[in-house]
């Protein structure tokens, strides 16, 4: 600790600490713009943050000028406001001063750090320097170089932070202005960023140009359930519609750093696609029509209370856990003795020894000297972690990169594409990086480890033997850690009993089984069942075949605990209420309860996880206060598996690399503000594979495993390896996720050049 | 006045020295055999005791910049010359690179043995395409020769010159702006500390010094550092050239012993004074970016703390001098100008201040001035200007502009309500 | 310009500089040879055989006078206009030169022979007023009439068989 005195007051900061953090701990503010130390070391660049230094000459930047030992700083006399003032009349000598139409205008730092350390007026009358009309950077973010100040920030994420070198300076002096190569689109996975970044208006979204002003909003802190990474967001709501999502402008450090990507920002959209569901539907022998949500629940508690009702409830993703533990209360009350619960998801048999590792968050990657990432793709599955991961690069750790799909990480950090099914192959690489490392961070993909249970065991043993190396499972489904710590298992049992006939009731939660895994046969299965309850919030592709519908609203919408990869136990808010109809999936569960004549004591979810952390072990100690503004980590539950036989996939020919990109997900698809950049369904093949079956990028081909098949676009890509076909699964409309096994485990297929009249249909 | 032992060795030995081999026969060469006698530490001493002061404006004593260069830190250690020479009025290393390159890369070489460093880099500036290729010329026939390359300070002891060519941006002189642009990057000036001395190009230990700098290592090495600091005074030791431009009848290059010669001698008697009838109206002694002086300072002797004593710096040596047909305001005007064109754009007061004052200035010499509020609004923007900001340009900016105003009010004040006609230039040829 | 050739022009210095990014503005140089500024495809080479982004290497090139992102003409005439110039007349002579080539200021002329530019001090202020055609020889002091017989005679030599800038 370093001691100092700052307007007159002894401050106490670490050393090493900048004077502007010094001073904001003290409760002083000094006005920045450029100072940003989520995009690296100080530029010092923007000049707004000069105090005087007594005993130093001139004026020092309080962003760059560490504290030492008696340093007397003036951050508010004489000087020190004439720099500020000085500063900002500058800044403003070019700046349109438009803020009446301005997206900025009433939630911008420049003007109000003008209010406040102003000069008040402006005195210039020079004419000021003109750029040609604002631009769209890309179809999300717009640019007005006219409201530019040159802080650095957009510039900086893009090449420092997301490290996309894309986002530049361009000419100099009054001159220097925002670019891309040529006027290319901004494109990346995280461009959004820079727009919370922008101190003033320069960088706007274009989704939501023009549509509010700062003072007819209510901004909620939320969480982004788009993948399992748990990124804390804020949602802006008017006239109960989402308008906007960003980052948290008070981040979580040790989540996402107040960065998002791109589809977590913009999938809001699909809050209102044409496929929501905006009221209940019965269907009975009168027809099928529309109903109040009073009657539905009512009818679905009329189904339920059957004294010989075999009932299903499914659950899919995402899935709060209060949803989940009162999906399991329920279950207890109805018909024919208790309901079978599961959840979409990968069993993960197998995963144990991993499962046991020390755990850990997200932050301590700041940490880690060896970061390994196995299996999967986080650039495109949990996307903010790459973020994380190219930091560590640059700070210096040992990064590496093991897995059969090429990444946007390959390019930066050591990459080892092994054989696909063979992650064994990478062993004796993993051990060589773990070796003699202090605080390695291992991150492993939870599909592509539960595929292969031996190398699962074999590197599990690998970071056990390693001291002070922890883990971070990569899951597949973003309810998975909660609704596994409830104890909900997966759905093999409840698919055989219904297939058997034994099922007579359906409840399906957020799910859409005909779509996912195994896809065909559920399909199948679901025609012998006698009543179909789906709660959904947008359609699906059993909602045509479903007795009665209950719309839901969505994650954005409504309020429930959600864990994340780490087991970072996070509230939802409610930003809005788009459908009026809609209710969340606890609100029916609870009112389901209480037709059935045994209601829960739990009236909301506040309560309901109270209830459930008395319950569950791995919650024990936690209510919504104790998880606070950044959550609290669950203790995950204990997890036995010995067996970690390899396991050998079905069917025959190229085994199949699934691949999820949340660009590809329904939201993404749902949500017209993401058309540019949404990853299609296709297959992608090795150009040896590709010459082998003589087509090329652009051909259709026909996909068959042993669960279904489907004709698909394909790309051929030099990247990919020879001996498998990679499955990209984007649109569900085509369903591409039911060529899986139910338990997403490995499986062959078949490729071949589609027939003439499978490409036309 | 005159040098009679000049630092130079082409101003001693018929002009012309491009070739190895009349360097060597003019002297060339004996400074480095001098030099590699000795130990890397007492040549380093040799640069200290010579008291050879920076000569690329801001006069920093050069061996001391030198002992600051930590050793052993497991880094290359790199030398950086700047051949830069943008800055208005300037024009001396020119003279060196094209009549007398070997002398450079000479004294890079014997650096180079004193900090232990095995590449050194020379970054000239973009327009000066002729002379780069001077250079070049002259690196290739040294590295032929053996005077560069694997065994240059001995058997088995390399160092070599890399020519590295800008593309034309003023604030690349600026040394970090340099080392930016020489690694590839927008020549943007960096955050100090740390200084290139510790974390230089690539992060390692660097010297950088002028040409002129560099260039007089040589004869310190050759003759002595006690011959060299026998001249001028104590604290401004040595010889320096000085370009002299603008209304004087012989422009050019002068060298001088600092403390010696006068304004008015280098004015007058060296370069030729000034047109019939005409009187010095306004000086920038040391380039464009120290404070302008007027008639009144003819008489003093030029060296650092003599100029600094009458408000001006010796800076570079450019020597600009403006007779009294010349409108102080109109110059000012154009000075503003070239500092808004070469503003960097880093720093908002640089960034945005140079192009106020430009376009105040600009008004104003076009008659559309606003008199004495004018006059109020530049006074109140030079200290939102300059000690504001990350390198010195923006003070380079605002010191001739500042020092105008205060030396010439009513001309100013005059000039904001009226304008400023275009003066005649002076057309005449230069003699000589 | 291709990018083999860029990247044979660059082979011989790569030991020289410890970080690759060094090369950029050395190939953005060359790269302008060939046509005399950078269009779009020169620069995606530089990208290329450099590894950097192209939007770097705009951006590295955007910041430099010298490198042209527009195209230019044949020859750039480039007159300086800092204050030692000035006060010898280079205002008249670029007045001087603008006239005689069909120019409003600066600009490129039709024929996409010369283009006329000002440009801060050369470092020829002995030679004052003075203009660099290209990157060439700064040549002054200069007349008008001296100026006109510049481009009269830059009008019959032949283009250089590479630019440099
Ligand atoms: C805006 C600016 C431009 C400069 N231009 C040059 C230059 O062209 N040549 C030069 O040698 N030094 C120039 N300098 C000074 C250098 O930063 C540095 O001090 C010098 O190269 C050190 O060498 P010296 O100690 O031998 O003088 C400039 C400084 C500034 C702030
Ligand atoms: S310019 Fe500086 S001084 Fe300012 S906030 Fe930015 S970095 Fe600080
Ligand atoms: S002012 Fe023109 S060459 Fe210097």
């Amino acid at each position: 600790m370093v001691t100092l005195t700052i307007n007159g007051r002894s401050v106490d900061a670490p050393k090493g600490t900048m004077l502007v953090d010094a001073a904001k701990a003290a409760g002083i503010e000094i006005p920045i713009f450029c100072y940003e130390p989520r995009l690296g070391p100080p530029v010092g660049a923007c000049r707004m943050c000069l105090v005087e230094v007594e005993g130093m000459r001139g004026l020092q930047t309080a962003c760059s000028t560490p504290v030492a030992p008696d340093m007397v700083v003036n951050t508010d006399n004489e000087v020190a406001k004439d720099a500020q003032d000085g500063v900002l009349e500058l800044l403003l000598a070019n700046h349109p001063l438009d803020c009446p139409v301005c997206d900025k205008g009433g939630e911008c730092p420049l003007q109000d750090r003008t209010f406040r350390f102003g000069p008040g007026e402006t005195r210039t009358l020079e004419p000021k320097v003109h750029f040609p009309k604002p631009l769209e950077l890309s179809p999300l973010v717009a640019l007005d170089r006219e409201r530019c100040i040159a802080c650095y920030r957009c510039v900086r994420f893009s090449q420092d932070v997301a490290e996309d070198a894309q986002l530049t300076f361009q000419e100099r002096g009054d001159h220097t202005e925002i670019a891309t190569f040529s006027g290319d689109p901004y494109e990346g996975r995280f461009t959004g960023n820079t727009i919370d970044l922008c101190p003033v208006g320069a960088l706007t979204s274009s989704p939501y140009r023009f549509v509010s002003r700062p003072w007819d909003i209510k901004n909620t802190p939320s969480v982004c359930a788009g993948c399992s990474m748990g990124c804390n967001v804020e949602i802006t709501e008017r006239d109960n519609e989402v308008k906007r999502v960003t980052g948290r402008p008070d981040p979580n450090m040790a989540v996402e750093e107040g960065w998002i990507c791109d589809r977590g920002r913009w999938g809001y959209p699909a809050l209102r696609s044409a496929d929501r569901i905006d009221s209940p539907v019965l269907v009975d022998s009168v027809g099928r029509r529309k109903v109040l949500l009073e009657r539905a629940v009512a009818e679905a508690a009329g189904v339920l209370v059957n004294r010989d009702a075999r009932v299903g409830i499914l659950l899919g993703d995402p899935i709060t856990v209060e949803t989940g533990f009162l999906a399991l209360e329920l279950a207890q009350r109805v018909g024919a003795g208790p309901a079978m619960v599961a959840r979409m998801g990968i069993p993960g048999t197998g995963l144990g020894p991993m499962r046991s590792l020390p755990g850990a968050q997200m932050d301590d990657i700041d940490q880690a000297d060896v970061v390994l990432v196995i299996g999967g793709d986080p650039c495109t599955q949990q996307p903010v972690a790459e973020l994380r991961v190219r930091k560590a690069r640059r700070r210096g750790a040992r990064v590496a990169v093991f897995g059969p799909r090429p990444s946007a990480l390959d390019d930066s950090c050591e990459a080892m594409r092994t054989v696909p099914g063979h992650l064994m192959d990478a062993a004796g690489a993993i051990r060589d990086r773990l070796d003699g490392s202090q605080r390695a961070v291992v991150l492993w993909d939870e599909a592509d480890l539960a595929a292969e249970p031996d190398a699962a065991a074999l590197i599990a043993g690998l970071v056990q033997a390693t001291p002070g190396a922890r883990a971070i499972e990569m899951c597949a489904d973003t309810s998975g850690p909660g609704l596994r710590a409830l104890g909900i298992g997966t759905d093999a049992d409840l698919l055989a009993a219904t297939e058997a006939g034994e099922i007579d009731v359906i409840v399906t939660i957020a799910a859409d089984p005909i779509t996912g895994p195994s896809g065909d046969r559920w399909a199948q299965a679901l025609v012998g069942v006698g009543t179909i309850v789906e709660m959904a919030s947008h359609a699906t592709a059993i909602t045509g075949h479903a007795d009665l519908v209950l719309p839901l609203l969505t994650p954005l919408e409504e309020e429930g605990v959600l864990v994340s990869m780490t087991g970072r136990a996070q509230r939802l808010r409610p930003g809005a209420r788009e459908v009026p109809g809609a209710a969340a999936a606890w609100e029916i569960l609870i009112g389901l309860t209480h037709r059935l004549g045994t209601p829960v004591p739990d009236r909301t979810p506040a309560q309901a996880f109270s209830r459930l952390a008395r319950e569950h072990a791995p919650f024990a100690g936690l209510d919504y206060e104790v998880l606070g503004r950044d959550g609290a980590v669950i203790t995950p539950p204990a997890q036995h598996d010995p067996d970690s036989a390899r396991r050998d996939p079905q069917g025959e020919g190229l085994l199949v690399i699934a691949c999820t990109p949340v660009f590809g997900d329904a939201t993404a698809h749902r949500s017209d503000a993401l058309a540019s950049v949404v990853e299609p369904t296709r297959v992608g093949l090795s150009p040896a594979e590709a010459d082998r079956l003589g087509v090329r990028t652009e051909a259709r081909v026909r996909v068959a495993t042993p669960h279904g098949e489907a004709v698909l676009p394909l790309e051929v890509d030099a990247r990919l390896h020879e001996g498998a076909v990679y499955l990209f699964v984007g649109d569900p409309a085509q369903r591409a996720m039911r060529l899986l096994p139910l338990d997403r485990g490995p499986v062959r297929a078949v490729v071949g050049v589609a027939a003439r009249e499978e490409v036309s249909a | 006045m005159p040098v009679l032992n000049s630092v130079f060795r082409h101003r001693e030995f018929g002009d012309h020295l491009t070739s190895l081999v009349e360097y060597e026969r003019a002297g060339g060469y004996l400074g480095l055999q001098g030099t590699l006698a000795m130990s890397p530490d007492d040549a380093l001493y040799a640069f200290h005791r010579s008291g050879l002061r920076g000569r690329g404006g801001a006069g920093f004593p050069m061996g001391r910049k030198a002992s600051f260069l930590p050793k052993d830190t497991g880094k290359p250690t790199y030398i950086v010359c700047n051949a830069d020479e943008s800055e208005p009025g300037t024009f001396k290393d020119r003279e060196i690179i094209e009549h007398n390159p070997f002398q450079l890369i000479e004294g890079m070489t014997i650096a180079g043995y004193a900090v232990g460093c095995e590449r050194a880099y020379i970054y000239i500036r973009g327009e000066y395409g002729v002379q780069g290729e001077v250079l070049a010329a002259a690196i290739t026939e040294a590295r032929e020769a053996g005077r560069l390359g694997p065994d240059a300070l001995g058997p088995g002891r390399p160092f070599d010159i890399t020519l590295y060519r800008g593309a034309g941006a003023y604030i690349c002189g600026e040394e970090t702006a340099l080392l930016e642009s020489l690694e590839g990057k927008r020549g943007q000036p960096r955050l100090k500390p740390p200084f290139p001395a510790v974390a230089g190009l690539y992060g390692c230990p660097t010297l950088i010094n002028n040409v002129e700098t560099l260039a007089a290592l040589p004869p310190i090495m050759h003759r002595g550092p006690d011959w060299y600091a026998a001249m001028g005074n104590e604290k401004s030791p040595g010889t320096k050239l000085f370009s002299v431009s603008g209304h004087v009848l012989k422009p050019g290059n002068f060298e001088i012993v600092l403390g010696e010669t006068t304004l008015r001698e280098l004015i007058y008697d060296l370069a030729g004074g000034l047109r019939e009838g005409r009187e010095v109206k306004a000086v920038w002694p040391g380039g464009s970016s120290v404070p302008v002086i007027g008639r009144e300072s003819l008489d003093v002797p030029l060296d650092y703390e003599t100029l600094n004593g009458v408000g001006t710096f010796l800076g570079s040596g450019g020597c600009i001098v403006m007779d009294d047909s010349g409108c102080i305001v109109r110059a000012s005007w154009r000075l503003a100008q070239f500092y808004r064109h070469e503003s960097c754009g880093k720093c908002t007061p640089c960034r945005e201040g140079t192009g106020w004052l430009a376009k105040i200035l600009g008004r104003m010499v076009h008659g559309e001035g606003r008199g004495e509020e004018d006059i109020r609004m530049l006074e109140s923007l030079f200290g939102r200007i300059s000690g504001r900001t990350l390198c010195p340009l923006a003070d380079g900016a605002v010191m001739p502009v500042q020092s105008a105003l205060n030396l010439f009010r009513d001309e100013f004040v005059r000039v904001a309500s009226e304008g400023s006609p275009r003066p005649e230039p002076m057309m005449e040829t230069p003699v000589g | 310009m291709t990018t083999h050739e860029l990247e044979e022009f660059l082979a011989p210095m790569r030991h020289e500089y410890a970080d690759p990014r060094s090369l950029i503005l050395p190939a953005l140089r060359y790269a302008q040879g060939d046509a005399g500024w950078l269009d779009p495809q020169a620069m995606a080479a530089v990208a290329e055989a450099t590894g950097f982004s192209q939007a770097y290497v705009e951006s590295v090139a955007s910041f430099y006078d010298r490198l042209y992102l527009e195209p230019v003409g044949r020859r750039v005439i480039n007159v300086c206009v800092t204050l030692s110039c000035m006060l010898r007349g280079s205002d008249e002579i670029f007045e001087h030169l603008a006239d005689y080539l069909g120019l409003d200021g600066e600009g490129t002329t039709d024929d996409g022979m010369f283009s006329l530019h000002k440009v801060q001090c050369i470092g020829a202020c002995d030679r004052a007023p003075c203009l660099q055609i290209d990157a060439g020889q700064q040549i002054g002091p200069l007349e008008p009439a001296d100026a006109t017989c510049l481009v009269d005679d830059l009008r019959e030599a032949a283009a250089p068989a590479r630019y440099d800038r």
